[in-house]
């Protein structure tokens, strides 16, 4: 920490002092280098963190400079009114080329995005009010008492400020709640429905975060330059500051503003040679992409990563190993016969039914589950319990049938709402945040802001914080009763199958769900792992969670489950407790596929195992 | 009536070049799940070296597209290669790659042809032909001819010979592909030639009807690329209907909206394809379960 704040100290003083050491061509150079920076910075959270493919950021970047450019010279409104018309106009175009978001993503969003970043330099070259290809001049410099900023070694601290709350701004972003979402929904977007983030509104977010930061530098740019003309906002700019973020590694704000300084300092080493410098840079986006995808900022634990693996070891002893420690039991309700629960039951689908084009994966599935129970849904492979699942949290809208959860209707809602009402789940195939901590992972789930909270980061920071601090003491009692804290500081794909699987429980527990959707949660574990699994089912049924499972282990389903549901080719066959069911013949039908056959078919308990 | 006629026929032969753009696109992208943003300047590549060979060598038109289409296969195939290690992985750095390729081929083409570009006088006798009193250049249907030509034998190559067939078997799954023993590397490697072969034969068709320039490669590949989504991504069929759809709405945008065409083209792009992510013949969805 000391370091840290030695460093940051360190560079701010050298920012400082910077001028004194520069002559007026190199000021210049060095101020437009910091409006990359910030263009980077947004550009990084719009791709790096919040995984938008925005490739509109010089767009925004334009309709900053150009707003202030117009309402000044031909509205004549003074520069700082203009300024703050034109971020508000900043943030209107970032919100309206976000709109494709909530359709497309990846290659999708890519070309649409740039696609309306070419419509507005075909707007500002043709436009009579932006002055066409000439461009607008003679933009009055920036008033402020007692200082002369039509002076650059002036203008450069109101920029050094400007960016250091700009970047200030972005971390404390990326290290709170709403960057947390935004990463967790880089990394796996459905997953991060399942736990509640607002996905469409997040992506909306990002994309106003990285218009505004464009708008800012848009602005900045305008008082500068004094002048715009179209090819400023180019796609080859575009490309440019795409360029940067990559070099210098989109995940990592830091890097972004790193990526940006080199690549400005080589355009200025090659600036008599620009189509050579195109090549280089255009080579080492290539070179980024395929060896160290990271970028700069990836690099020293890359390299700490490869001195590791030769046998390099410093500072103090090895700790010892993380180990997963046991599960900590729920407190039961007080009196769990008193507490009188609901009436009716918790989820109930009604005639559901799911067709993918021809395939009928769901065909008219009733069910009921009642408050407390644990229900198992058993059925031979693509006998449709996933896609049933998938209805049930809201992936799917199912084609025919209502699904009620606590008695209100909710065939259909989008599945962070389901979320919101109280339907946790897991996934078959483990969908963890990759690019999180087994920690944020969990801290995601138990953050419950909505995206109308988001006005406190522009107001209320201090909110945020203390909020950010309540998450993570209560993430760590999650942690600590999943027997997880060990593994809080590491990343889910580093950790072994069975552990995987545990933090996919906690991480949906973590939202106090009143059900839990349980998608195969043995599959892959070990004999001990299984039994550790059925006493932390049994605990989170007793603190009063309801839970639907799916299981092919028939040993955990007839020990575990109250009542069994059997599905067969995306009907309902059979239902009732685990004994009645695993002797009902068309169970055993559907089995082994022949009835016939079952008489030769020595026990039940055999047969299903 | 007669204007808007006039104005399709104008919009179709450009068309036709988008369509050729579009099915590399396609072509690519269905076999290897790569988005070739890099596509577009392998366009102007083919435009540059056809017109050089035409021009400067003076080779007869045809061999200079010969020439050109073999040559940018070349380029194709150096692409393919460095960019393999992310096949089928990480979509978006796959997308940055391929557009750091355009950046370096844009800057190369300045290098190697200067940065002002050139004019290409059209290879056949330029007097139009007059079909029921609407105007058709002779180079615009010989580009018709061409492309469709193109296309048909790419689908017949596509089902009718093994190598094509092992191609679709890669696109559909790539791992069942590698278990049956088909060579997915060199499957995509073929792609990818085959992908960069009609972008050379699409430069070197539009080098009449535009001018040859280092940067002619953004707009051709963006309204490309814009054809194939329209037509519903990886599908052969939507790259042909969506490319000429694109050059039709071009065209009528030019002659009602003039300078200000291209943004109103992709403001109506933008919203076709928000309403209908998939396109008119995609199958895939965009958010993949």
């Amino acid at each position: 920490m000391k370091v840290r704040i030695a460093v940051i100290a360190g560079f701010g003083i050298a920012a400082w002092l910077l001028p004194y050491g520069l002559d007026s061509y190199s000021i210049h150079v060095v101020n437009v280098m910091i409006l990359f920076a910030l263009l980077a910075i947004g550009l990084g959270l719009a791709m790096g963190v919040a995984g938008q493919i925005n490739l509109a950021q010089v767009a925004f970047f334009g309709v900053g400079a150009y707003t202030t450019a117009i309402l000044t010279t031909r509205a004549g409104l003074g520069f700082w009114t203009a300024a703050a018309i034109a971020m508000a106009a900043a943030a209107a175009v970032g919100l309206l080329v976000g709109t494709p978001a909530l359709r497309m993503q990846s290659h999708y969003l890519g070309i649409v995005t740039l696609g309306l970043a070419l419509a507005f330099t075909n707007w500002v070259t043709n436009s009579q009010v932006a002055g066409g290809a000439e461009g607008i001049s003679a933009i009055p410099a920036p008033p402020l008492p007692g200082i002369d900023l039509s002076n650059e070694y002036f203008f450069y601290y109101v920029e050094l400020i400007v960016f250091a709350i700009a970047l200030t701004f972005g971390l404390f972003v990326v290290r709170t709640p709403l960057g947390r979402r935004m990463r967790a929904m880089r990394d796996d977007a459905l997953a991060a429905g399942a736990v509640g983030v607002e996905v469409p509104m997040l992506r909306m977010t990002a994309f106003l975060l990285a218009s505004i930061f464009g708008g800012v530098a848009g602005v900045l740019y305008a008082g500068l330059i004094r002048y715009v003309a179209p090819e400023t906002f180019s796609i080859a700019n575009m490309f440019l500051l795409l360029a940067m973020v990559i070099i210098g590694g989109r995940q990592n704000l830091i890097g972004c503003v790193v990526g940006a300084v080199s690549l400005a300092l080589l355009r200025e080493l090659l600036i008599d040679y620009p189509t050579y410098a195109q090549v280089t840079y255009g080579t080492i986006v290539v070179l980024t992409v395929v060896f160290a995808p990271t970028g700069l900022a990836g690099l020293p634990s890359r390299v700490t990563a490869a001195l590791r693996r030769r046998g390099w070891r410093w500072g103090g002893a090895a700790t010892t190993a993380p180990a997963l420690k046991p599960f900590q039991r729920y407190a039961e309700p007080p009196d769990a016969a008193a507490t009188e629960s609901p009436v009716g039951p918790i989820l109930e689908v009604h005639g559901v039914s799911k067709h993918f084009r021809g395939l009928r994966a769901l065909d008219g599935v009733s069910l009921a589950v009642a408050y407390g129970e644990i229900r198992g849904i058993v059925g031979p492979n693509g006998s449709g319990k996933t896609t049933l699942f998938n209805v049930i949290s809201g992936l799917y809208k199912p084609s025919a049938g209502r699904v009620r959860l606590a008695g209100r209707p909710m065939t259909g809602a989008r599945s962070y709402r389901l979320a919101q009402a109280g339907v946790a789940r897991t996934f078959q195939n483990l969908r963890l945040f990759g690019d999180l901590t087994v920690r944020e992972n969990v801290l995601v789930a138990l953050d419950r802001t909505r995206t109308i909270d988001t006005w406190r980061y522009a107001l209320w920071q201090v909110g945020v914080l203390r909020h950010d601090r309540a998450l993570r003491s209560a993430a760590d009692e999650v942690l600590e009763r999943f027997g997880l804290a060990d593994f809080a500081h590491l990343r889910p794909r580093a950790l072994p199958y069975g552990i995987q699987r545990r933090v996919e429980i906690a991480r949906a527990m973590a939202r106090s769900p009143r059900l839990l959707l349980l998608d195969e949660p043995a599959a892959g574990l070990n004999g001990e792992e299984v039994r550790q699994l059925a006493e932390i089912v049994r605990s989170i049924r007793s603190s009063g969670v309801t839970v639907v499972l799916i299981e092919h282990n028939m040993g955990l389903v007839m020990s575990l489950c109250e009542r069994v549901t059997v599905l067969a080719s995306g009907e309902v066959i059979a239902e009732g407790t685990p004994a009645e069911v695993a002797t009902a013949p068309q169970v055993i039908e559907a089995y082994l596929g022949d009835s016939a056959m079952s008489e030769d078919v020595p026990a039940v308990s055999e047969v299903i195992r | 009536m007669q204007v808007f006629f006039q104005t399709f026929i104008g919009g179709v032969s450009l068309g036709a070049i988008y369509a050729l753009v579009a099915l590399g696109f396609s072509l690519v992208y269905r076999t290897m799940g790569l988005v070739n943003f890099a596509h577009g300047n392998v366009v102007m590549i083919g435009a540059y070296l056809a017109s050089t060979f035409y021009l400067s060598v003076r080779l007869p038109f045809a061999l200079a597209m010969v020439v050109a289409i073999v040559v940018t296969g070349i380029v194709g195939v150096i692409i393919e290669r460095v960019l393999r290690p992310l096949e089928n992985k990480d979509f978006d750095l796959m997308l940055i790659g391929t557009i750091g390729f355009g950046i370096v081929l844009e800057a190369l083409a300045i290098i190697i042809w200067g940065a002002t570009g050139r004019a290409v006088p059209s290879p056949v006798p330029a007097a139009p032909l007059s079909i029921v009193g609407i105007r058709v250049r002779t180079y615009d249907l010989m580009v018709l001819a061409i492309a469709a030509a193109a296309t048909i034998l790419l689908v017949l190559f596509l089902q009718r010979t093994k190598r094509g067939a092992a191609m679709q078997a890669v696109a559909m799954d790539h791992e069942a592909a590698t278990a049956v023993g088909i060579h997915v590397g060199r499957s995509n490697a073929i792609a990818f030639v085959i992908g960069a072969a009609l972008a050379a034969l699409a430069g070197g068709l539009v080098g009449p009807l535009l001018y040859v320039s280092p940067s002619m490669g953004g707009s051709l590949g963006i309204k490309g690329f814009a054809g194939a989504i329209l037509g519903g991504f990886g599908s052969i069929p939507g790259a042909i209907v969506g490319g000429v759809a694109i050059g039709v709405l071009d065209s009528f945008t030019a002659g009602h909206f003039q300078g200000y065409s291209e943004l109103v083209t992709f403001l109506v792009f933008t919203v076709i394809i928000m309403v209908r992510p998939t396109g008119l013949f995609g199958e895939r969805t965009v958010n993949r379960a």
